[in-house]
């Protein structure tokens, strides 16, 4: 591990613990070390988490548009074919600004999966499900819920989670669940009785929403960039990172929002005119949520109440990917374990050969890749940062000495974020950890 | 004299920022008696932006508008008005930290203060400003 010296003699060096990774950070780099491994295991989690995104965001925006509030979702994972083939907005040539340059509907390796699954046998849909020869769709669901129950997250920026409590979300909310319940007088009965019920699950509704579009554009952007690796196009690790920074501001502005419909008909819940932005509503409250805080994991915590193992305060959570214990995945009580198991069947062979070569090679394969993917969720969450101080404070090579003193105080609020002992950043700096 | 809108028309580094307004469908409320006092960003600090930026905003005139909205504040404040402020508050509902003493606004500078129009007044400034603290 090289360490880095400080960029700028304009200011005083850092007393900050992690100093080391602020240097590096204020002359442009990533949280992790720019390795051609580190960079090689990034790209290759991009990919393999891309395919599945790729029908997550399908299956979430089907959820929150189409099986609304189905009391009895027993087929809310079997997506339409007309979900399968929704153009992405960021993908294709009809795109609204075109991200990867691969097609639009979804990819080709979830479609060869979702037909013949792991068992590399055409089977009806069913059949697969109940083998669970499928994708873990309960991950992303688990997601969206991280969302929905840490709420108030970035107010008063973030706009969407305060509007679900306005008068006129409730009566937009209203208006679709009388239509969706029309002719079913025990609903519509339940309804009278417990509004309140049925306006929480239109909420969580339109939180599936809200994850569908976040996804829809993360998916295009992992694709295009293991395209670009493949192509020899994307050497280092700031590289990727600032592939996502210029992906981050491109989209900033793509309008949230939750349309339902109910017998053909289009009603907007929260309609695109509210001004809602993939930025502020959808990207920052998601990454404080399932990078940051989530939920404690049932297998390594206690929730006991006397014994005091989980904050009383939902700001001090911390069980995100950015602090999980990577080591456990594969056993019970471990939520990641539905990721990597996805992520498993859309390894790059590169990296398949990788980890054949360490630790226990093919039978710890989950867990070595769930490393990995911490990793590169440290490259996502270095562009997040970057992103941050680009739109809120200073360029990094700003003459001015007070704006490079404020960059640093913004870098070293954020690193004071892994100061505690869960945290991985350090485990990361080098190979040894995987 | 004339309204921000007319200003802002008649000087050519504002090029960027009318068409963004006018794709916003700002022009009324700009043109409305006010007064307002608007951070108006010159061409060059739009394209400080990372490529597609623009573009997908323009896309969709409700963020645009959003965006925009956070450069107005309501109320006519003078440089030496918001010298003695450490925030106001922008139409978008969040609040623009200012540092005056400085000449900066948030993360911008600003580059020409107090241009009066018949409805506000306008300071000229070198970035895009954006929501969050």
């Amino acid at each position: 591990m090289t360490v880095a010296t400080p960029p700028s003699t304009k200011i005083p060096p850092s007393n900050h613990p992690l100093a080391d990774i602020i240097y590096r950070l204020e002359a442009g780099g990533a949280m992790l070390p720019d390795t051609p491994e580190n960079l090689m295991q990034i790209i290759g989690l991009y990919k393999a988490y891309a395919v599945p995104m790729d029908f997550y965001w399908r299956d979430l925006l089907y959820i929150g548009e189409q099986v609304f509030l189905n009391p009895l979702p027993f087929f809310k994972f079997f997506i339409s074919e007309e979900y399968l083939q929704l153009p992405n907005h960021y993908a294709g040539d009809t795109a609204d600004l075109r991200i990867w340059r691969g097609g639009a509907d979804c990819h080709p390796e979830l479609r060869e999966f979702i037909e013949k699954g792991e068992l590399k046998q055409k089977l009806p849909r069913l059949f697969h499900h109940l083998w669970h020869d499928r994708i873990n769709m309960e991950f992303a669901e688990e997601c969206m819920r991280s969302m929905l129950w840490h709420r108030d997250m970035y107010v008063p920026w973030n706009q969407f989670d305060p509007y679900l409590d306005s008068e006129e979300y409730k009566q937009n909310a209203d208006r679709a669940i009388k239509a969706y319940f029309k002719g079913n007088p025990v609903m519509l009965g339940l309804y009278k009785l417990f509004p309140d019920m049925f306006l929480e699950q239109c909420r969580q509704a339109s939180y599936y929403a809200n994850l569908g579009l976040f996804w829809e554009v993360m998916a295009p952007v992992f694709f295009e960039m293991s395209d670009l690796y493949d192509e020899g196009k994307l050497t280092s690790v700031p590289e990727a990172m600032n592939f996502l920074v210029n992906g981050i501001f491109a989209i900033a502005g793509r309008p949230i929002y939750h349309h339902v419909y109910i017998r053909g008909e289009c009603y907007e819940i929260i309609p695109k005119s509210k001004g809602f932005t993939w930025l502020y509503e959808a990207a920052l409250p998601y990454v404080e949520a399932v990078f940051y805080r989530t939920s404690p994991f049932r297998g390594t915590k206690s929730y006991n109440a006397q014994a005091k193992q989980v904050p009383d305060d939902q700001q001090d959570f911390h069980y995100g990917v950015l602090y999980a214990d990577k080591f456990p995945v594969g056993t019970a009580g471990i939520p990641p374990t539905f990721l990597a198991q996805d992520m498993l069947h859309f390894l790059p062979p590169y990296l398949v050969e990788y980890y054949q070569q360490h630790c226990r090679g093919e039978d710890d394969m989950l867990v070595q890749l769930a490393v990995s993917f911490q990793r590169s969720m440290y490259c996502v969450t270095s562009a997040v940062i970057q992103a941050l101080r680009a739109a809120l404070l200073y360029p990094l090579d700003d003459p001015n000495p007070e704006h490079l003193k404020a960059n640093r105080a913004f870098f070293e609020a954020q690193m004071d974020r892994f100061l505690r002992p869960e945290a991985r950043i350090r485990d990361i700096q080098t190979q040894d950890y995987r | 004299m004339a309204d921000i809108v007319d200003i802002a028309v008649s000087n050519d580094n504002f090029k960027t920022l009318v068409a963004a307004v006018q794709a916003a469908g700002l022009v009324d409320a700009l043109k409305s008696p006010g007064p307002f006092t608007v951070f108006a960003p010159i061409d060059a600090a739009f394209e400080k932006l990372p490529p597609g930026t623009v573009q997908t905003l323009v896309q969709n005139p409700p963020q645009l508008g959003r965006i925009l909205k956070y450069h107005v504040v309501a109320g006519k404040y003078t440089k030496a008005d918001l010298e003695k402020l450490d925030s106001v508050d922008s139409l978008e509902g969040t609040s623009i930290r200012l540092n005056m003493k400085a000449n900066e606004v948030k993360n911008s500078t600003v580059i020409a203060p107090d241009i009066e129009a018949d409805n506000g007044i306008i300071h000229v400034i070198d970035n895009v400003i954006l929501m969050g603290p």
